[in-house]
């Protein structure tokens, strides 16, 4: 568990420099130096006037497995919205006008399907699902260029 | 629930939605990882051929009348209120890609003029209009969650 800063709720300058124990919040992209924050240590989250530092965590919880039918009815939508997509980038490529609203479509039915799976299967990365998905992919025949290092690193890491 | 196959642009929005989770998590050696795979099965995913946005029509009558409803008797029987949020701001979003279509085929490239594109990172509700809106009216994000297209 470390400390993070929101850089736009930020105001700059203050309690926080001078809390820090280790000098972890004091760092040239504004961003908290992770190497450097104490697990669990939070001071600066407490201190901060803004409301700019939270904590991220290193776990997190198992949650209950979604009931099937739920699950098969947001992951057929995500069918659907993958299909959308395809069509609207298809209609973006084609330069006809309209290319621009055909993008806002693409990316529109993207973050619609990503929350169909969000909220189906793979809401947790560090979660077993997940997990389960990338040890299939491993497992699968694959053309040559399929990254199977990083799918091996997600493997040991989460 | 079983294992399922899924196709090459379905695993390419679990990946993308995963490294969405991992940046939010600050781990960005795993959002680079995840980014990578669902690259990969981006090119690997069928292209459409559509030639009109009349060929979007189908699939969203689809959901409108049969996909969410299919959620939202599900998640209810469930007590599932997670997927009752997805349902209900999916809807809505997809109600208004129906009527910002059926606009554009009256009204063509005259839709756009003046205007900008925005669309909601959060729920994806597109607006077209001359500035970002303040809050996004379906999910209540606020402005510095819209993407200019
Ligand atoms: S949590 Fe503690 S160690 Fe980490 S940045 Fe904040 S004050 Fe420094
Ligand atoms: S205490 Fe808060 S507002 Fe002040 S510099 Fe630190 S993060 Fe920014």
């Amino acid at each position: 568990m470390h400390a993070a800063r929101n850089v736009a709720l930020c105001t700059k300058d203050c309690l926080c420099l001078f809390i820090c124990p280790t000098g972890a919040t004091d760092t040239e992209t504004g961003q908290i130096d992770f190497t450097k924050c104490l697990d669990g240590c939070r001071l600066c989250v407490d201190a901060c006037p803004s409301h700019a530092l939270y904590l991220v965590f290193d776990r997190y919880p198992r949650k209950p497995a979604k009931e099937d039918k739920v699950v098969e009815a947001l992951e057929s939508l995500l069918d659907s919205k993958v299909a959308q997509e395809a069509l609207a980038e298809a209609l973006a490529r084609s330069g006809s006008a309209g290319a621009k609203l055909a993008k806002a479509l693409a990316m529109s039915n993207r973050i619609l399907a990503e929350d169909c799976a969000r909220e189906a299967r793979y809401m947790l990365p560090q979660s077993e699902q997940s997990k389960a998905l990338l040890r299939q992919l491993a497992g699968q025949p694959h053309t040559g260029d399929f990254p199977a290092e990083a799918v091996g690193k997600l493997l040991a890491s989460l | 629930m079983d294992e399922r196959t899924y196709s090459s642009g379905a695993l390419s929005v679990i990946c993308s939605n995963l490294t969405k989770a991992c940046e939010k998590q600050m781990r960005p050696a795993e959002a680079e990882q995840f980014r990578t795979i669902g690259t990969y099965f981006a090119t690997q995913a069928t292209k459409s051929e559509a030639k009109a946005f009349a060929d979007l029509n189908g699939l969203i009558a689809q959901d409108l009348e049969q996909g969410y409803p299919q959620v939202a008797s599900a998640a209810e029987v469930a007590g599932d209120r997670g997927a009752l949020r997805c349902m209900t701001w999916g809807k809505k979003v997809t109600s208004i890609h129906k009527s910002v279509l059926a606009r554009y085929e009256k009204q063509g490239d005259a839709l756009l003029a003046g205007n900008n594109l925005f669309v909601c990172e959060a729920c994806g509700f597109i607006a077209i209009a001359p500035t970002v809106p303040e809050l996004c009216p379906i999910c209540k994000a606020p402005a510095s969650r819209f993407v200019k297209i």
